[in-house]
């Protein structure tokens, strides 16, 4: 693992532990049924369903693990981290530069596609119920179409405001964001219930040490490697039968 | 065994190449060029005021801590289209030092460039390191294609570089509209993985930003390509009157076959 960079990613650092309250707050956004469309986004995974590819609960936590680790740790999991940051400093320049990479390292339509759908409508739900002139002048921002309002970047700034600490910001996305594509997969493979839960709960080992790298990596370290991941999510879009929009 | 105590001098090529119109045709009336980098003079096809140049790496390769510089700048109205001489190879980095090579790119409104793609082979425990940047100004096309292999696999050597580390950046007046950032370290990897390459070996990307990319029908070009038989490919619509397509292949000549393609039907397209 690469060396931690700077004190404030360092976890053994971290005091802050989410209050009761924060806690709770997180347990909401990440709840499945919170309305901002994750259960409609497959990530390319439902190319990989109708290929045949996933059949197997060995084989979709070899999916989920590579975009895990190859796609969400290296790409929206620094930009949260890097929007936190951003956000807390008040810095609109370097998150309008996190928003347009953001966009740009979705390379496949549908995924980016995704990114925006989602952010505009976490942005619809959580609005009413923050209060923080800062996260308003993004969210008018989006509203005049200055910017997409790509999650990633939103969610970093809401997690910001709200004093939720960037650790558990990590975290808690990787977890629901696999967890989001091991309830799409049990319900299109289909897989039964208890399969989801314990590809879920071995998962979940995986996205500890997966938080743990993200907090030792910055910018530069943006990258995608899960090439197979970014094709099948190229193709979904030309299927001819779709449960989900990417 | 025998150790040379005075370090290897690194190369550093560098080549800048200036194109702009000029009696109907796109000259080249400015190249600076710095061994072992080095480009042909402008060759033309029939009428076409395309100016057509073959840029040669003449060290054979590079070795570690060597670094290549290439600019291009196409002035408003020109045409371009630079060809590879051969493969680009890797060597082994024997000191640890990474090897290097950075391509900017300047398009000026109505120019046109294309960029065709060739092989970049990084050998056994070669530490290489690409930065392409690429501006558009607007109303300026560019078609650009690249290769990545796994090692010289005729010879078993798949996947034994160091790292490779490749960023391409497109942007289109002034705003960031692509940005393809590999980083492969094999020894951390297993390319085999599900999501990851699977089974493929080489890498192909194509490039495309034109004013007529809104009218190219992406489904008929996805339907028509030819894969199977070890060829996985897919073509999306990025921000900015751009398209992407992605090679994923087990056989490099097969994969340079339909790549070669997709390039030339694209650039007629365009």
């Amino acid at each position: 693992m690469k060396q931690l960079k700077d004190g404030s990613n360092n976890l053994s650092n971290t005091v802050a532990i989410p209050t009761d309250i924060q806690f709770l707050r997180l347990l909401q956004i990440h709840d499945s049924a919170f309305p901002i469309g994750t259960y409609t986004q497959s990530y390319g995974m439902e190319t990989y369903i109708q290929e045949d590819d996933i059949r197997k609960k060995e084989e979709l936590i070899a999916f989920c693990t590579t975009f895990l680790h190859q796609n969400l740790v290296y790409g929206d999991a620094i930009l949260i981290q890097e929007a936190f940051e951003a956000a807390k400093n008040r810095d609109i320049d370097r998150l309008l530069h996190l928003e347009e990479l953001c966009g740009a390292i979705k390379l496949a339509k549908e995924s980016r596609d995704a990114s925006v759908n989602l952010g505009r409508q976490f942005i619809k739900t959580v609005a009413p119920l923050v209060e923080d002139a800062f996260f308003d002048e993004w969210k008018s921002r989006i509203g005049a179409n200055e910017i997409k309002g790509h999650y990633a970047i939103l969610y970093g700034i809401y997690c910001s405001v709200n004093g939720v600490d960037a650790h558990h910001a990590v975290l808690s996305y990787l977890f629901s964001s696999v967890n989001g594509l091991v309830q799409n997969a049990v319900r299109a493979v289909p897989f039964g219930q208890n399969t989801g839960v314990q590809a879920m709960h071995q998962l979940s080992e995986e996205v500890v040490a997966a938080a743990s790298i993200v907090a030792g990596l910055s910018e530069e370290d943006i990258s995608n490697n899960a090439l197979g991941i970014e094709l099948a999510s190229m193709k979904h879009e030309y299927l001819f039968s779709r449960l989900f929009i990417s | 065994m025998l150790v040379s105590k005075t370090p290897r001098i690194r190369h550093h090529g560098k080549l800048e190449m200036v194109f702009e119109p000029r009696r109907g045709y796109t000259r080249m009336p400015h190249v600076f060029q710095q061994p072992p980098l080095k480009a042909s003079r402008e060759l033309y096809q029939g009428d076409d005021p395309t100016a057509t140049v073959y840029v040669m790496e003449s060290s054979g390769g590079m070795v570690a801590g060597d670094r290549n510089d290439i600019t291009i700048e196409l002035l408003p109205g020109s045409s371009a289209r630079i060809i590879q001489q051969s493969a680009l190879k890797v060597y082994r980095s024997h000191t640890g030092d990474t090897c290097v090579q950075t391509i900017d790119v300047k398009l000026a409104e109505e120019a046109r460039l294309e960029w065709m793609p060739e092989v970049i082979i990084p050998f056994a425990e070669a530490k290489f390191q690409m930065e392409t940047t690429i501006h558009l100004a607007n109303n300026a096309t560019l078609l650009w294609g690249e290769i990545i292999a796994p090692g010289r696999e005729m010879r078993g050597e798949v996947f034994d570089f160091t790292s490779l580390k490749s960023k391409m950046k497109i942007y289109v007046e002034g705003e960031l509209i692509a940005f393809d950032s590999l980083h492969f370290i094999p020894e951390n990897m297993n390319f085999q993985e599900l999501g990851m390459l699977e089974d493929a070996l080489y890498v192909g990307s194509i490039w495309l930003v034109s004013d007529k990319a809104d009218r190219l029908d992406l489904r008929e070009i996805q339907e028509e390509l030819n894969v199977g038989e070890g060829l996985r490919a897919g073509v999306t619509r990025l921000a900015g009157n751009a398209v992407h397509c992605r090679f994923l292949g087990v056989n490099q000549w097969r994969l340079m076959q339909e790549m070669k393609r997709v390039f030339s039907k694209l650039s007629a397209l365009i």
